[in-house]
């Protein structure tokens, strides 16, 4: 499907109708989402009232929104009006259905989007794959004996298979990450607390993040344009008025571009070094750098998350354990039962990771890593091999994105394709790149990913 | 880990379940023990990690 940008141009000039992009939109879901399972629902009547009110906008002759007729997505844990929301949980389907839309869905609708459906994910957005014990195996575009990743893997799979031009997700460990990365896709999570997570199922709060995926970094940005801006009803949510990413992204001239080694290149495979490496030459990165505290970072997350986590569902766990998935329910109770000094010195231990990357930010604009340490796992697959080093994959695939959203930093991740691996079906995919900010600047990172898709680095593939 | 540490791990996720209001049975708690061991394992590394004492923690609540 072509781009946010250009449907939302095609439409604006009369070249074509929000009702014949919708039909070409549930004609593609229809042919390919049978094979990928990315929807749990689809909402189109919605939808074809959606696209006729902005049909008429156009043919009274006013001005049409930034997003007008632009077909969207969103992880079934983002509320929608009149459907229960399931956050990927048997636990919650006999819940009474949303009152209202979540506050980015409406301000997506706000903006001129089509909402088609709610995508799956990975249980309670527990965990790094979208193998869902309840509403099943979400399959990678490129691939459909490998996974799409998690715990956003509709969101991610549904753009990469070309579905849809924008979808929205989670991100608490990596969950957008980790995804894009997988499915190829373009993915923006940004600074905590840049967009509000009102009317979102939560799962860590002080680790939640919402955030877009998009088929090309303009339409991720015109997405996280109108989803920006302060919310009181969250409380995370900074009060600070919309900064809009979208209008320049233009990369600034002398940018200082670090690449991450250590931990980051520790746990990269020779696919994702590629990737990496890749990036840095078109950007003209060539000074390494490091985290100290990355992996530390990355324990402190584990530690807030198993903790917030088994909290937040132990009344459901006592009640209804075995409506649980078997993935989820023995690691929730667990975390439950973390005593409160742990929590408190990873919460220690997140504020001093803070200041250390703040350090590298007095040398740096914008860091590079890799999203995943490699391309996508197949389905079921146990472990991953990690340059001689085997990893559980439920947990590896959020190696390198952990312990940046520990620490709340933006990264936009872009889609790059390595050519490296094993077999000629490995070397087909792609494996992700984080271009990561200091807080608040999501517009230099829009505008690096800009700079990597113009000079073809960076690109989403189509799938047929 | 020693068994003894192990039946530390036990004897502590039995205790703590028990207060949380949990009831299972020993397949269950195995799982959980299983699981809490991987946690506490995971813990050492930041309480390994030097900071100083007076370090914030990095909530904070804004009324």
């Amino acid at each position: 499907m072509a781009s946010a940008a250009d449907v939302a141009q095609q439409i604006a000039k009369g070249a074509r109708s929000a009702a014949s992009v919708l039909a070409e939109c549930k004609a593609l879901i229809r042919a390919k989402d049978p094979d990928l399972n990315c929807f749990t629902a689809k909402t189109f009547e919605r939808a074809e009232r959606e696209a006729a009110a902005i049909d008429a906008t156009y043919a009274e002759g006013r001005a049409l929104p930034p997003l007008a007729g632009v077909p969207f997505a969103v992880k079934n844990l983002f509320d929608i009006e009149g459907m229960v929301t399931l956050a990927g949980a048997k636990i919650n389907a006999g819940n009474a259905p949303a009152a209202a839309d979540a506050k980015i869905v409406a301000r997506m609708s706000r903006a001129g989007a089509v909402l088609v459906g709610a995508l799956n994910m990975e249980e309670l957005a527990y965990g790094f794959l979208t193998e869902n014990h309840h509403y099943g195996i979400t399959r990678n575009p490129h691939d459909r004996s490998r996974g799409a990743g998690g715990s956003s893997g509709g969101s991610a799979a549904a753009v990469g298979a070309g579905m849809l031009p924008i979808t929205l997700g989670s991100d608490t460990s990596g969950s957008i990450r980790v995804p894009a990365s997988l499915c190829g896709v373009f993915g923006l999570k940004p600074t905590y607390g840049r967009l509000p997570r009102t009317g979102t199922y939560p799962f860590v709060s002080s680790l939640d993040h919402v955030g877009p995926f998009a088929n090309s970094v303009l339409g991720l940005a015109l997405a996280y344009d109108a989803m920006q801006g302060p919310d009181p009803a969250d409380p995370a949510c900074a009060q600070r008025a919309s900064e809009p990413a979208g209008v320049s992204l233009l990369l600034p001239r002398g940018i200082r571009i670090g690449i991450l080694g250590g931990w980051f290149h520790e746990w990269a495979d020779p696919a994702a070094r590629r990737s990496v490496q890749l990036a840095a030459a078109a950007l003209g990165a060539t000074e390494w750098t490091e985290l100290k505290s990355a992996e530390v970072a990355r324990a402190a997350a584990y530690i807030i998350t198993g903790a917030e986590g088994g909290a937040l569902h132990r009344p459901r766990l006592i009640e209804q354990y075995e409506d649980f998935g078997p993935a989820s329910r023995s690691r929730l109770v667990a975390g439950g039962l973390i005593p409160a000094t742990w929590v408190i010195q990873a919460q220690r231990v997140r504020r001093h990771a803070y200041a250390q990357a703040m350090e590298l930010f007095e040398r740096f604009d914008l860091l590079i890593a890799a999203a995943a340490p490699a391309v996508a796992p197949k389905v079921g697959q146990e472990t991953l091999l990690i340059n001689g080093r085997s990893i559980p994959t439920k947990a590896g695939l959020g190696v390198l994105t952990q312990p940046i959203s520990c620490i709340g930093l933006p990264v936009c991740t872009v889609p790059v394709w390595p050519g490296e691996g094993d077999s000629a079906e490995e070397r087909a995919l792609p494996v992700g790149v984080q271009l990561i900010g200091a807080p608040w600047r999501e517009d230099l990172c829009l505008a690096a990913a800009r700079t990597l898709e113009q000079a073809g680095i960076a690109a989403v593939r189509a799938r047929d | 880990m020693t068994e003894t540490d192990d039946n530390h791990l036990e004897a502590y996720v039995r205790a703590a379940l028990a207060l949380q209001g949990y009831s299972f049975g020993d397949a269950e708690i195995a799982q959980i023990v299983m699981q809490f061991s991987r946690l506490e394992t995971i813990s050492r590394t930041v309480f390994d990690w030097p900071l100083p004492f007076a370090s914030e923690p990095a909530p904070v609540f804004r009324p």
